[in-house]
């Protein structure tokens, strides 16, 4: 026996574990410092000179890691709310208030069995979460979050949201076919039916904005509305804004017209064959398509990234001399030990004896940690116009994410029938007419 | 016209939105005890056994230690020897009588509280205030009264209790943890002598014949009948086999009479 086995039997588990994992975190380490030695200056050079396929790449990975804190987010905002207005607390063990909730729901999902009907379709009954999942996806692109944060500035952005927003509908109507289940395909049918009806007012309410404004580009959209919260389009166009919102409603799929799903009706409609992460993905592309739908009624009538009243400060902070570096660390460790310690000892003064030193520490750097970054947080909103505007877009859209929430908290889901004869016969007419009405007053104006 | 559209979907927003800022009555109960007395002891109940026997053993402390005094408790106790009653106050039964006698127009005698019929306390009180109320000597105390009055009247019990401020369950559980102690009117005592001299002249058959006539057993007393003991010790200078009645020796029983004189004993009332 030699002197390696002999080594190896004798360590435990965790000295194994160590045994592999350091000197394979040493070698990657070296080899990433050479590869960045060797090969970054070239691969620096190859992005230079492609730089819009870089922004897309990155775009793309951010919007794409995006979407899971946000559907997490809106997950549970929807438990915390609609339990509110049911009188009750809502999920409050795991994490603070329960804010962990859906990210536990997430490995709920991520650990059930997945499995696939016998005689299923199985390219398209996989394709098809994907499918549903990048159509929510893909609309993100267009969005601006900010000023200069947003995926691509298309000039045709108002339309590609509206094509990948009815690519979903081909989600939809994939996961119901390929099922092999007669009820699943009616879902999915039935689902197609909705959306593809709904999508007509939908476009035809933001055509009047798009006459407005001039251009399809959503960043062209958001400057011509930029001013005052009077600019905004929605005074210009009310019963746009408000078909706008019912329709968008409809195709987020949210109640009262959740007929594509109608859990209590239903057993999930096209997705009742689905389990486990597959299923995850609708149910992902459900929540991301609620803050998509929102983001766009903001963009396109609540003024996107601008404040609501004339800002009065100039952005002339931009940038600050970062060149000293030592001594902002100095400065920066200074700030958090003497904070630490004044509020500590203050939480010891004014919070009595229960508090021992070294929890009364960790609360005290814990308040310090808060006053920093609101400290920096305010600072960065003052002086960089991008966290002011994302600032100002997050609060529109999740107000308007509230309120679909607070949508379904209240009101009962509607018949099928109701469902198609309010959108032909009441938001479609609603809708030519408020194009007749804008572009006739457009004319008339103009001339 | 009382339809406008849009009114129920706005009253239902409205509403839902109150309730949303709505204080929430939920308690998060490990964490968060419910706001409850301090001597709460959940709801009351008497337990079973196995067998179907009340577990309660009528030592008071619940009666005693309830704040409102809403645990009214009477009942025999566990050798059932006697009745005993607390709750609030004696009124109660008075009280009781009283609506009984208000609805029929008549009294209603009810045998089981003879226990509480008035009582000289002249006796007790001479005691009490001899010893200055005290309640810590509680032996000697229920020792001199039980001499006072031949036995422990449960009222005076109860107001030895009032007026010492001693709990009620302490004085009854001394009372009645002490054999010399009784609670009921002494009865006529059958005792016999079991040393070897007595058993030589027939003591054990004495013994036996007398537990079949008086339908009882050695060292068993039931309240109100003769009760059969056994002599602590032969008493010097008497005849074997020696037998006794409230302590004076019985020379004319013998072991062919004593079945006879048993009889006779038990067909008598007591006195």
């Amino acid at each position: 026996m030699s002197f390696a086995t002999r080594t190896w039997t004798r360590m435990s588990i965790p000295e194994r574990l160590l045994a592999i994992f350091v000197p394979l975190a040493v070698v990657l380490a070296i080899a990433t410092v050479l590869a960045i030695v060797l090969l970054g200056p070239p691969l620096l050079d190859f992005l230079g000179a492609n730089l819009p396929l870089v922004r897309f790449l990155v775009a793309v990975t951010a919007i794409l890691l995006m979407t899971v804190p946000t559907a997490f987010v809106i997950i549970y905002m929807e438990l915390k709310v609609i339990a509110r207005m049911n009188l009750r607390i809502g999920p409050n063990r795991v994490g603070p208030w329960g804010a962990a909730m859906s990210l536990i729901h997430g490995f709920k999902v991520l650990s059930k069995e997945d499995f696939a009907p016998t005689g299923a379709d199985l390219p398209v009954f996989t394709l098809a979460p994907v499918v549903t999942y990048m159509a929510s996806v893909m609309t993100l692109l267009v969005i601006p979050f900010a000023p200069g944060l947003f995926g691509q500035d298309l000039n045709i952005g108002v339309l590609f949201f509206f094509a990948m927003g009815g690519m979903s509908v081909l989600g939809l109507l994939m996961a119901g076919w390929s099922s092999f289940n007669k009820y699943s395909l009616l879902g999915g049918l039935r689902s197609a039916a909705q959306i593809i009806s709904y999508e007509i007012p939908l476009t035809l309410s933001a055509v009047g904005v798009v006459i407005l404004a001039g251009t399809m580009s959503m960043n062209h959209i958001v400057l011509s509305q930029s001013g005052s919260a009077l600019d905004w389009f929605i005074f210009k166009q009310p019963l746009a804004a408000l078909i706008f919102f019912i329709a968008a409603t409809a195709e987020a799929n949210r109640t009262p017209f959740d007929m594509t799903e109608a859990d209590s009706e239903l057993v999930a409609g096209f997705a009742t064959e689905y389990s486990g992460m597959r299923f995850g993905f609708f149910f992902f592309a459900e929540y991301v398509n609620v803050f998509i739908v929102s983001a766009l009624i903001t963009t396109l009538f609540f003024g996107g990234w601008t404040a609501p009243f004339n800002w009065p400060w100039p952005y002339n902070l931009n940038g600050l001399d970062l060149s000293n570096g030592t001594l902002w660390i100095g400065i920066a460790f200074l700030v958090f030990v003497l904070g630490t310690d004044v509020l500590a000892l203050l939480v010891r003064f004014f919070g009595g004896r229960s508090w021992n030193m070294p929890s009364a520490m960790v609360l005290g750097f814990i308040f310090t940690l808060v006053a920093v970054v609101g400290v920096v947080g305010l600072a960065g909103f003052i002086a960089f116009d991008w966290i002011q505007g994302l600032f100002w877009f997050m609060v529109k859209t999740y107000a308007f994410v509230f309120v679909f929430v607070w949508m379904r908290g209240t009101l009962p889901r509607v018949r099928v029938d109701q469902l198609m004869s309010f959108a032909w016969k009441w938001l479609l007419p609603a809708s030519l007419l408020n194009l007749f009405v804008t572009a006739a007053a457009v004319v008339l104006l103009s001339q | 016209m009382n339809y406008v559209p849009g009114l129920g979907i706005a009253k239902g927003m409205a509403l839902t939105l109150r309730r949303f800022f709505a204080p929430k009555a939920t308690i998060q109960y490990p964490e968060t005890a419910p706001d409850q007395a301090v001597r709460f002891r959940g709801r009351l109940q008497l337990l079973y056994d196995e067998l179907g026997n009340v577990k309660c053993e009528t030592c008071f402390q619940c009666a005693q230690a309830c704040p409102v005094e809403c645990i009214d408790m009477g009942g025999h106790d566990t050798k059932n020897r006697f009745y005993t009653h607390w709750g609030p106050a004696e009124t109660y039964a008075e009280r009781r009588e009283e609506s009984a006698l208000r609805r029929s127009g008549r009294p209603v005698p009810d045998p089981e509280y003879i226990h509480f019929d008035p009582i000289d306390m002249v006796a007790a009180e001479e005691i009490l205030e001899a010893r200055d109320y005290d309640p810590r000597p509680m032996v000697g105390l229920l020792e001199e009264i039980q001499r006072a009055y031949g036995y422990l009247p449960v009222a005076v019990i109860k107001h030895v209790s009032h007026v010492t401020g001693a709990p009620y369950a302490l004085v009854y559980g001394t009372a009645t943890y002490y054999r010399h102690l009784r609670f009921e009117k002494p009865g006529r005592t059958v005792a016999v002598c079991r040393c070897t001299g007595c058993l030589i002249a027939g003591g054990g058959r004495i013994a036996k014949d007398l537990a079949a006539a008086l339908h009882t057993e050695i060292g068993q007393s039931p309240a109100g009948k003769v009760a059969l003991e056994e002599l602590p010790a032969h008493i010097p200078g008497a005849a074997s086999p020696l037998v006794t009645l409230n302590g004076k020796p019985q020379p004319n029983v013998t072991a062919a009479g004593a079945a006879a004189w048993g009889r006779s004993l038990a067909g008598k009332t007591v006195a």
